[in-house]
């Protein structure tokens, strides 16, 4: 089977490399994007199997990409946002717009392993 | 001078009041704010040049600048005068920005409000030289520890190098006194000056700061500071000119790293009214030296704990009952956070009524408050807590943001024990509270195990969680740590700038950012610090404050450097 394609919006560079490396590790092609604006033109080239957007991000944030992969692009590809816990209402309305999990920050990527294989087979082995 | 400078300045700001739709605002504030603007542009044109700005050109205008470079007082007056309709049109940018505002209104506010934030900056600079060519200038002659101002203002520039591969090797004579009289701040504003000269010009390569004790005297005593870089270098017909005002080496070198000109003559005036003096020699293409020799006084000797600051653990204050009296809700969160990670038993107090019933109810070894805290005075709680006989020789330190006040004869008199002036770093208040507590110790039993319980808390940062979601990698930990160090300077940088400019969501959205990072590492005292940072942006606004907690940061940092260092070679070894 083909590597599983993931793209991962995240602008702080420590917690980019750390993830890219542990995502490549467990088998996925991973794509990194630092802000918001080269995000949405990735998008529109491919949508890859699952995106990890941070939330605060420069440009577009991962709401706004929520609502554009939903109800622009149309696809119902898995999302999961990356959140600092404060931020309560933002969840709730990640949550109302299409995203599919959230993680908080400090973000162990241990978990976050976890919670994308999750997504991969609800989304693509049932 | 840079006349031009002020110009795109003021074009700037003109760009964005014709680009702000007033007609949507209807507001009086907007109205008065562009007569207050134009008015402004007009006294600018008639005062400055005499003439509308179309017409002036460069080389008449040069000798122009140069005429109104000698009159400072002229300078001084104009400058005064541009700066009060400025004021106005910065105060009404404020009320501006309370008025409902669509995104893109408070977009282009906020870029006028930078804009003029700018030239307020190089008018202040203009009036400062003209201040100092007339002789109005004073000097402070306050104690200072020269080595902790050389490791600032070291770090400041490490700040600004970002991005370069420039290293900067600091030299420090050890010889020279842990404490001196004489104006810290002119001293690094003169350092800060040169050295951020050198790192415009160094593209790639070294700059060095030696700092040596030259000469001493009986009460004098001279440091020498070289600044030598492997920069462009300046040639010799043009090294004569680089103190003189407004002038830079060469009219094409301000196309390419800007500045007003300025930076350089300032510092030459500063050393010169203290009865220093500067030389510079540079050969091109190899390199520039500065030298400059200043003055200080030797300060009569203080009983030195300083000798102790390098033993870390002989500052063992844990388990020590502190009560403390605050009022801001920010700072007792701080302070808490603060004597619990050093062991301590914090016991916070809003009043007076209720810190008196702590002491009495609780086994305090040491108060510390504040100086004003509103509704009472802190020297009335400390009238009160003496006229109990049992607390007669209880340590009280003063916390106060007032230079002036803690003039030793009057604070004993007072019956407090110490002094702490703010903004503090924690390493002070540590110290502090350390000197102290010593001679109401009450068991010296348990001190060995203390002492490793409090070693432990204190640990600045812990890599050992980072390096197992490395799944053990260390390559990947050293890359990480590298990538940290960057996103701290970039916060610094960006943060210092936010500051500046007034715009406390962005220092807000910055230390949210870096707080992230900063938990990967457990670097536990800087993210109380920037917890902080961030709950005061939320709420009371309050900049000098944030400064302070900003300050506090960059003072931490380096410790925490430090720390990654070790850990990493430590990790490295383990394996």
């Amino acid at each position: 089977m083909d590597k599983r394609k993931l793209l991962l919006a995240e602008d702080d560079q420590m917690l980019a490399s750390l993830l890219k490396y542990r995502l490549e590790r467990d088998g996925y092609e991973v794509v990194i994007e630092f802000d918001g604006k080269s995000v949405k033109e990735n998008l529109e080239v491919a949508i890859p199997d699952i995106v990890i957007s941070d939330i605060m991000m420069p440009y577009f944030s991962g709401i706004e990409l929520v609502d554009y992969v939903r109800n622009q692009l149309n696809s119902d590809v898995p999302i999961i946002l990356i959140s600092a816990a404060s931020n309560d209402e933002n969840i709730v309305s990640a949550f109302e717009m299409g995203a599919n999990d959230f993680i908080a920050k400090p973000v162990s990527p241990s978990e976050l392993m976890v919670r994308v294989s999750r997504e991969i087979k609800r989304h693509y082995c049932t | 001078m840079d006349t031009r400078e002020l110009l795109t300045q003021l074009e700037k700001l003109e760009y964005g009041l014709d680009s702000f739709s007033f007609t949507e605002l209807k507001s009086s504030e907007a109205s008065r704010l562009k007569k207050s603007f134009e008015s402004f542009k007009i006294g600018l044109e008639e005062k400055v040049f005499g003439m509308p700005t179309g017409t002036v050109e460069s080389e008449n205008a040069a000798e122009d600048y140069d005429q109104v470079a000698t009159e400072s007082k002229l300078v001084a007056n104009v400058s005064h005068e541009i700066r009060t309709p400025l004021n106005g049109i910065i105060g009404f940018l404020d009320l501006l920005k309370e008025t409902p505002l669509s995104p893109h209104q408070n977009e282009l506010v906020n870029a006028m409000d930078g804009a003029s934030k700018n030239l307020l900056g190089l008018i202040n600079q203009l009036l400062e030289f003209s201040s100092l060519a007339s002789g109005q200038e004073k000097f402070e002659r306050v104690p200072f520890n020269p080595g902790n101002l050389i490791n600032e203002v070291a770090f400041l520039c490490k700040t600004l190098i970002n991005g370069k591969s420039v290293t900067l090797l600091v030299n420090y004579d050890e010889r020279i006194p842990k404490s001196l009289l004489g104006d810290p701040s002119k001293l690094s504003q003169v350092l800060l000056n040169l050295i951020g000269n050198a790192v415009k010009f160094v593209e790639e390569g070294e700059i060095k700061l030696e700092v040596n004790l030259k000469e001493e005297k009986s009460k004098r005593l001279f440091l020498e500071f070289i600044i030598s870089d492997t920069g462009v270098g300046i040639a010799n017909e043009n090294l004569k000119h680089i103190f003189k005002s407004y002038k830079q080496a060469e009219p094409s070198t301000k196309l390419k790293y800007g500045g007003s000109g300025l930076g350089l003559s300032i510092v030459k005036e500063i050393i010169e009214k203290q009865q220093g003096c500067i030389a510079v020699s540079s050969t091109l293409g190899i390199g520039t030296t500065f030298k400059v020799v200043l003055p200080f006084e030797k300060v009569a000797s203080v009983p030195e704990p300083s000798v102790l600051k390098d033993l870390e653990e002989d500052f063992d204050i844990s388990q020590k009952a502190i009560l403390v009296f605050e009022d801001d809700a920010l700072t007792q969160r701080l302070m808490q956070n603060r004597l619990e990670q050093w062991g301590c038993k914090p016991y916070i107090a809003e009043n007076e009524v209720y810190g008196l019933q702590l002491l009495k109810n609780h086994n305090i070894d040491l108060v510390l408050l504040d100086m004003h805290l509103p509704g009472s005075n802190g020297l009335e709680i400390v009238k009160r807590i003496r006229k109990h006989k049992e607390y007669a020789n209880l340590p009280i330190i003063m916390l106060s943001g007032d230079a002036y006040s803690h003039k030793e004869d009057i604070f004993h008199d007072l019956g407090i024990n110490d002094f702490i002036l703010k903004p503090y770093n924690s390493d002070e208040l540590r110290e502090k509270i350390y000197a102290n507590s010593q001679h109401v110790d009450r068991d010296d039993g348990h001190t060995a195990s203390k002492n490793e319980h409090s070693a432990a808390r204190t640990k600045p940062i812990d890599l050992d969680p980072l390096l197992q979601e490395c799944l053990g990698k260390t390559e990947l930990l050293d890359e990480l740590v590298r990538l940290f160090e960057q996103n701290i300077l970039e916060f610094i940088g960006k943060t210092k700038m936010y500051l500046q400019s007034g715009n406390l969501q962005g220092v807000g959205f910055a230390a949210h950012k870096i707080k992230s990072c900063l938990k990967m590492l457990h670097a536990n005292r800087l993210i109380g610090i920037c917890e902080a940072m961030i709950l005061e942006c939320r709420t009371t606004n309050d900049v000098e404050h944030l400064k302070g907690l900003f300050e506090d940061f960059v003072s931490e940092y380096p410790k925490i450097e430090k720390a990654m260092e070790e850990e990493i070679r430590r990790i490295k070894n383990e394996l």
